[in-house]
């Protein structure tokens, strides 16, 4: 058998250039074979990741219809005949004239064998600039609404010039600010109690009546029509309104509704979201926008009210949510459901920046969010540099000064007839397209092998599905192994103005007659831990909680059972190949993570973190399934990883906690008392200094590009904040075991979680049984 | 035949009574009461044989008859002075029934101001809050009580009831000193104004609010309306009553959406307004609650900034349509927690949003049976709203601009229920220099004038007598309350008073009081007390009845009567009634001779009938659109006593030979002298004449189609008479005698304070060539009520169908 490490070079380089990664690099050939294989074949892609693969200027060569697959590395080509033959149908497409001159040294790029992925800038070009509405609420203390205006102003800079702009306030109201409206200011303002339709919107703020006077009509001379019609009053390129956003902005002042003490402000955030839908959908449509909706609490007025006024009232937990025990919780998710259902239709993307100490309904608003592909970011204050930074960093550019988003795209999944895929996990809605594809079972998001992803960015992942049609082995007349295929294409407008279709074609051996050990050598642990993990957390917004995590350990044992070598009912001999050793210990942490055992945290945390679970690739993901940890101390140079245990935790280190969501910088109860005490500011001790610094410096670097912006925490052994830290490690000294390990310097961890070890012995236990 | 001067009488019945009410308190000053009651004599006269006079028209109302030394002071001004109040009998009937014989009104026509501002027309004020009330009847003190018990109560000259007169009464509290009683105003005057204390307040006085809803739509960017009136209201900030610092104005704007303005307080960081759109109709809200009623002492420059930019605002508005209905909601909502004016200038018919109407109007219903209808409400939106205003003291009044129909009648509810007023601006056009002028002067009227605000009128009268039923524009809030949310300083109402049980004093007294708050913040109490005497006697009843008071509530029957059943009916009706009054006269006093007699006092009476018939609110005709007589009931229903006349009966003067005094001032009283006055009628134009023919509303400069050139350019400075630009026109100030004499006469004629009454119209002047436009021509015939026109009878065959129905 290949050798691991160089299995995982292999993907690795894999993922640098197709930006993929497999659960199996060996597809079965038979539905039975696949069926035993426990963890489903999948992929977990990043359409938009920034590779080294060519960008061809010109239109992709395709099958004939219905097929539409695009000329890839895998088609036989005749070069003489000028023919190509589609691996997906098998059908033969003549090459156009201007592929005349192919030969087999002269090959365009997309037949390339390096280029299984390749990317098309097309003809046709936006319907429109990017468009960015920001939907601000108004319901915050001076200082948050002040930073917040401010990170608005300052992102305008960040804009390119042409992209059209809006701006929506609300609190008790909602104000749709008009501003290519010069005279003054001037906006238009939505009661909060009241449900609008798209239609009444539209009436009201004028955008039904097109060219209302002859002379508005394009004459020569005049400039024509702007984009959006009469919508153009309200979202102007922003070279052409910055002055008025500005103004709008730096004038915008507290909800000016008063407000008792015992009352918590009236804030229509459903209604503002619904404006601002309708807004883009009478004049936007299909033309890629982002409603930035900045909330500062949670909706208290009209339709998607989260909690109402009375402040006694508190706000639903996950108890509440449990039992049942919830007011206005299900007429609220109805609500943002249906609008975000409506806003994806309309190829629109929903960003939730919320800066609250308190929830502000992110639950409920996450259908909004998921659905189109948008961010979430959830921050204490608008003040904090967590969101300011964040928010910067939505408007990141790449080398062309092009923001890094794509709009509107179209995802299809295209298979050899081996294949099927059964449905996709991440931010995307169907778009109900049926083909020989499409599998029979279902998974996430199923039915079809066509989606779209409003909002798409560069890190944008998606966990795609497959099952196995095929009911025997290979097809003995073919030569050499067989292959199963898949092509990823993904269309979408690009922020530079012009459609792009990336596409991604993938080929792997089909597996020998039943048996073959090459499936088992070819899982990716990693990759099949995040596959699996994005399936329990879908699981989990529908099924109960312990129900999902009975299903996580059903299926780790049927894994262990089928791939670990043992002697029935003998656990001491339990064994696992070294490319399966790590998947427990990642099914263990994800057991225990926020994504499952959600009552540690608030609705809106959970849907937070879910929300970006969904998003990640699989290093990203795996960090947030099994958080990293490095211990410094002065027995060796720089951070060193240590096991995410109890007994990492030691008086004279410092340990990094990376979770994703949070850094977090430990020192230990000697390195604690020594830094009060101020050694490091004395001579001689530079070495304590420097051993200070470097978690610092290393967590500086993990900061880097990480979106959105981890919580960084600095905290001593004893301190309030190391809990944190103590909830993420595997609890092998706890306050029920300590007779048995506690040693003088490890952490006792006061949980009645099971620790690892415990779980693996139990593991073990079952899995050689047979039972499962 | 002028009414003569009262006449010495004996009245026997009248001996015992005066006894009765004989002064026995020890009033120092009071001369012994007369043994003898004044009676008026009755001079009949012949209508046919001795032909009114346009003067006529004009007369003074028969002297009210009361005994010199009735009142508990000698002063002259004991009594309420014709303008304030005017009762259709100078003499009342003692019995219902001798008044049900007569045929004749027993009506109070009220004007509590007679000016639109307070200075031009003061009254005595009482500011030391002693307010003396009779227990019983509630009555104010007033120059009739009289006092008993050495001056320490008084006896109630309403309803006899005893009241102890209050201490303050002899005291000045300010100035820590007695005061002769015999001074107090009340004591003296039959018109005076109290200084209300605490208990006359519910709330804290209601500040003076004027909240502006103004068309921003097409119609109103057409006409020229929006910017106009945002520089009218600019100019006139200064000029709206703020002495207390309290007035407040908003601005609303409309077309189908509803547009509020943010006016920042001045020296703000922002100083610009800001605008907020509301197209959400369905229950207007308050987009803000901030600065969208601003106090106009803190944001006098923000205001005037916004109204600046008002104009430019809308310049580009595509908007056609007016959702005006709910706007004055919006309004509604914005000013109910204080009260306020509610100012709507419109340019097009309300066809969105609440109180939404219809174009009903269809030319080939108008002169027939169907028309009435028209005049009604077509939505009852306007009433109920403005019943609602009044409850929270919000007064709506109505400038209308359209060019097309806008359904005056429904509109003009608003106005009607809440103490407002209906200005209607037919074709208006900002383009045309004398539209803009004529708005500018009068709406800069409207908004200096001293309105009172949460004001009640109350009539209270003599023991046996009832108000039985009120006209004009308020709501009759109980039986004999009338609310007003704001109280105009241009209108007249009617009180109609009941005899219901025989009245057995020679006098009865009658008492209006308009309890308010001025527009300077203070709660005032305008008490109006009349004394009339009583007669048992059919002749003395005609002998003081009031033929302009009679018509004036004849005016306020018909409208309501054509209202509600139609012109014919209210054109009928007012036949009848003449008919009805002239064969009572002569059945029960004139005897019978050939002739139409009527008493010297009455004789103008059946041509004021005419001229009512023959009004645009009334004639029968097919050829007057219904928008026209419905604004023309407004006023019909509301003007006072000396501007109604003028609009039914109008001014004609001979201009071309006017005497040499006229035009000129007096000598004596420095007062510009106006032609003699002319019978309306043509008998009386030359072809080579210069005539004016003036309603109050319109003033007609006919000139005649043989007009010398000499007389064309003293007047126009154009010899040719074809080059005379016709119609709406400004004259020119030339330098000759001549035309500075025109302009005085012109000048005068408008002068409302002269005929001592309060009015913001500035009438339209309107150059007519008697060889020119025809339409225009017959336009300013119709004004000549004693010619046959269209389908009106002349003066002759109206009196010649009287005689025959009297002499039947
Ligand atoms: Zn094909
Ligand atoms: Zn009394």
């Amino acid at each position: 058998m290949a050798d691991y490490e160089a299995l995982k070079d292999q993907w690795s380089d894999i993922e640098d250039r197709d930006g993929i990664r497999l659960s199996w690099n060996t597809f079965p050939s038979s539905r039975m074979e696949a069926s035993r294989l426990v963890v489903p074949i999948g992929a977990l892609y990043t359409p938009l990741k920034e590779t080294a693969s060519p960008l061809l200027q010109y239109e992709p060569i395709v099958c004939k219809a219905p097929c539409r697959a695009v000329l890839n590395p895998f088609c036989q080509v005749d070069m003489r005949a000028k023919v190509w033959q589609c691996p997906f149908c098998m059908q033969r497409n003549g090459l156009p004239a201007h592929y005349k001159d192919i030969s087999a040294e002269q090959i365009p790029p997309e037949l390339h064998p390096s280029n299984t992925t390749i990317e098309y800038k097309l003809a046709r070009p936006a319907p429109s600039p990017p468009i960015f509405l920001f939907v601000v609420d108004t319901c915050q203390e001076e200082d948050g609404l002040k930073a917040l205006k401010d990170s608005i102003i300052m992102s305008l800079s960040l804009l390119p010039q042409y992209a059209l702009v809006g701006l929506i306030t609300f609190g008790t109201m909602t104000q749709v600010h008009e501003l290519g409206y010069t005279e003054c200011a001037k906006s238009y303002v939505f009661r909060g109690n009241k449900d609008y339709t798209s239609q009444q919107v539209q009436e009201m703020l004028g955008l039904g009546q097109i060219a209302p006077r002859a002379n508005m009509q394009q004459q020569p001379g005049r400039p024509p029509m702007p984009i959006g019609g009469p919508g153009a009053r309200f979202l102007l390129p922003v070279a052409q309104c910055e002055f008025q956003l500005t103004n709008a902005l730096e004038q915008l002042q507290k909800d000016p509704w008063p407000v008792a003490n015992d009352k918590r402000a009236l804030r229509c955030t459903g209604v503002a979201l619904s404006v601002a839908a309708g807004l883009l959908e009478t004049s936007f449509k299909n033309m890629g926008s982002r409603i930035m909706l900045f909330s500062g609490g949670p909706a208290t007025e009209g339709p998607g009210m989260v909690v109402g006024p009375e402040l006694r009232e508190p706000i639903r937990s996950h108890h509440d949510i449990d039992r049942d025990n919830i007011k206005y919780y299900k007429k609220a998710l109805k609500f943002y459901d249906t609008l975000a259902k409506r806003i994806a239709h309309n190829g629109h993307i929903v960003d939730i920046f919320a800066g609250c100490l308190d929830q502000v309904g992110l639950l409920e608003m996450k259908g909004l969010v998921n659905s189109t592909g948008g961010h979430m970011v959830l921050t204490d204050s608008f003040t904090s540099s967590m969101y300011k930074q964040s928010f910067a960093r939505v408007f990141n550019k790449d080398e062309d000064d092009n923001l890094l988003m794509g709009f509107n795209a179209d995802f299809e999944v295209l298979t050899t007839k081996e294949l099927k895929v059964t449905g996709l996990i991440g931010h995307a809605v169907s778009s109900n397209k049926k083909s020989s594809s499409v599998g029979e079972t279902e998974c996430g998001i199923g039915n079809t092998c066509l989606w779209k992803m409003c909002g798409i960015n560069p890190e944008s992942s998606y966990g795609v599905y497959f099952e196995i049609a095929g009911q025997g082995g290979p097809n003995q007349l073919a030569a050499g192994p067989q292959k199963g295929m898949m092509q990823f294409l993904t269309y979408y407008q690009h922020s530079a103005g012009n459609f792009h279709l990336r596409v991604t074609t993938v080929a792997r051996n089909l597996s020998g007659p039943s048996g073959d050990p090459a499936i088992a050598q070819s899982f990716d642990q990693e990759a099949a831990a995040v596959l699996m993990s994005r399936i329990a957390v879908f699981k989990a917004e529908v099924d109960d909680g312990p129900d999902v995590l009975r299903w996580v350990d059903r299926m780790l044992i049927r894994l262990c059972a089928r791939f670990a070598e043992y002697r029935k009912d003998d656990p001491s001999s339990f064994r696992l190949e070294k490319n399966f050793t790590l998947y427990p210990q990642f099914m263990f942490h994800l057991r225990r993570s926020q994504f499952l055992q959600v009552f540690n945290n608030s609705p809106d945390e959970t849907a937070f973190y879910r929300h970006v679970l969904n998003h990640e690739d699989v290093s990203n993901s795996l960090i947030m399934i099994q958080p990293t940890l490095d211990s410094y101390g002065f027995d060796h140079e720089g951070g060193q990883p240590v096991l995410l245990d109890s007994s990492s935790i030691q008086s004279e280190t410092v340990l990094l906690l990376d979770t994703f969501f949070h850094i977090l910088i430990f020192h230990g109860e000697t390195m604690a008392e020594w830094r009060k005490a101020g050694y490091q500011e004395q001579e001689g001790y530079e070495n304590f200094a420097a051993l200070l610094d470097a978690p610092k410096g290393d967590a500086r670097d993990l900061i880097q590009d990480r979106f959105p912006l981890p919580r960084f925490i600095v905290c001593d052994a004893g301190g309030s904040q190391a809990r944190f830290l103590l909830s993420k490690l595997n609890p092998s000294t706890t306050h029920t075991s300590q007779g048995q390990y506690g040693g003088a310097s490890a952490q006792t961890i006061f949980t009645d979680d099971v620790s690892l070890q415990t779980f693996m012995d139990h593991l073990m236990k079952l899995a050689v049984s047979g039972t499962s | 035949g002028y009414p003569v001067a009262p006449q010495q009488q004996q009245d026997p019945n009248a001996l015992g009574q005066q006894f009765q009410s004989m002064n026995l308190g020890g009033q120092p000053q009071q001369l012994p009461p007369q043994a003898q009651q004044p009676q008026i004599q009755l001079l009949p006269s012949d209508l046919i044989a001795a032909p009114v006079q346009a003067v006529e028209v004009d007369a003074p109302p028969p002297p009210i008859a009361l005994p010199a030394n009735l009142a508990a002071t000698p002063s002259p001004h004991a009594n309420c002075p014709a303008p304030y109040i005017r009762s259709t009998l100078a003499s009342v009937p003692t019995t219902h029934s001798l008044l049900k014989k007569s045929k004749l009104p027993f009506s109070l026509i009220v004007q509590p101001y007679t000016s639109l501002h307070e200075d031009e027309a003061p009254i005595p004020v009482i500011d030391d809050q002693v307010i003396s009330r009779c227990r019983r009847c509630r009555a104010y003190i007033n120059p009739y009580v009289t006092f008993l018990d050495h001056g320490h109560r008084w006896r109630c000259n309403m309803c006899n009831l005893t009241n102890d007169v209050p201490q303050a009464f002899d005291w000045d509290a300010a100035q820590q000193k007695s005061v002769d009683r015999w001074q107090r105003s009340e004591l003296n005057y039959g018109v005076v104004e109290f200084v209300a204390p605490q208990e006359y307040m519910v709330r804290p006085p209601q500040p003076l609010v004027y909240l502006f809803l103004i068309e921003v739509g097409q119609a109103s960017l057409v006409n020229g309306l929006c910017a106009t009136v945002s520089k009218i209201i600019a100019e006139a900030l200064p000029r709206i009553p703020n002495a207390d610092g309290r007035t407040r104005v908003g601005f609303i704007g409309f077309d189908t959406s509803l547009y509020y303005f943010s006016i920042p307080r001045d020296g703000s960081e922002n100083n610009d307004p800001s605008m907020l759109v509301v197209s959400d109709l369905d229950e207007p809200f308050l987009p803000t609650p901030d600065n969208l009623l601003v106090t106009l002492s803190e944001s006098m420059q923000n205001v005037q900034t916004f109204l600046e930019k008002l104009p430019t605002m809308f310049q580009d508005n595509p908007q056609t349509g007016s959702a005006m209905g709910s706007a004055l909601r919006a309004g509604h909502r914005m000013t109910a927690a204080i009260g306020a004016k509610i100012t709507v200038l419109s340019s097009s018919i309300p066809n969105a949003g609440f109180g939404k109407l219809e174009n009903r109007e269809r030319k080939d219903i108008l002169g027939t049976s169907k028309e009435g209808s028209l005049l009604q409400t077509q939505n009852s939106f306007y009433k109920s709203f403005a019943v609602e205003c009044s409850k929270n003291q919000v007064s709506i009044d109505m400038f209308l601009f359209s060019s097309a129909y806008q359904d005056v009648a429904s509109l003009s509810n608003l106005p009607r229920y809440t103490g407002g007023q209906t200005y209607f601006y037919p074709g208006w056009n900002a383009a045309r220099q004398e539209d803009a002028i004529k708005l500018a002067q009068e709406f800069t009227n409207y908004l200096s004038s001293e309105i009172g605000l949460e004001a009640v009128l109350r009539v209270r009268a003599s023991t046996g007598l009832r108000m039985s039923a009120f006209y004009g524009n308020f709501f009759n809030r109980s039986s004999d309350l009338c609310a007003f949310p704001s109280f105009p300083r241009d209108q007249q109402y009617n009180v109609e008073v009941a005899i219901d049980e025989t009245l057995t004093r020679p006098q009865v007294f009658l008492q209006a009081a308009v309890l308010h708050t001025s527009c300077n913040g203070s709660r005032r109490i305008r008490v109006m007390t009349l004394g009339l005497p009583t007669t048992d006697n059919i002749a003395s009843v005609y002998a003081g009845a009031d033929a302009q008071a009679i018509t004036t509530y004849f005016s306020h029957k018909a409208v309501e009567r054509a209202l509600s059943s139609g012109l014919d009916a209210a054109r009928d009706a007012l036949q009848s009634k003449v008919i009805e009054i002239l064969q009572t006269y002569k059945s029960n006093i004139g005897g019978g001779t050939g002739g139409l007699t009527l008493p010297g006092n009455l004789r103008a009476l059946p041509v004021l009938f005419l001229g009512l018939i023959k009004n645009v609110g009334l004639r029968k005709s097919a050829l007057i659109p219904s928008d026209l007589r419905a604004a023309a009931l407004c006023l019909l229903s509301t003007l006072p006593t000396a501007l109604l006349l003028r609009y039914i009966y109008p001014a004609f003067h001979s201009l071309h030979d006017m005497p040499d005094d006229a035009g000129v001032p007096d000598p004596q009283t420095g007062n510009i002298v106006m032609p003699p006055l002319l019978n309306l009628s043509s008998e009386r134009i030359v072809p080579y004449g210069l005539y004016l023919l003036d309603d109050g509303v319109n003033q007609f400069l006919w000139v005649g189609r043989d007009a010398v050139p000499a007389l064309l350019m003293d007047v126009f400075g154009i010899e040719d008479q074809s080059l005379i630009k016709q119609g709406k026109t400004t004259l020119p100030l030339l330098d000759n005698d001549f035309s500075q004499r025109i302009h005085a006469v012109l000048e005068k004629a408008r002068d409302h304070k002269a005929k001592g009454v309060g009015s913001i119209t500035v009438p339209t002047l309107y150059v007519v060539r008697e060889s020119g436009e025809p339409t225009l021509k017959l336009w300013a015939q119709t004004l000549l009520v004693e010619d046959r026109a269209d389908q009106g009878v002349s003066l002759q065959q109206w009196l010649g169908m009287l005689r025959e129905k009297v002499v039947q």
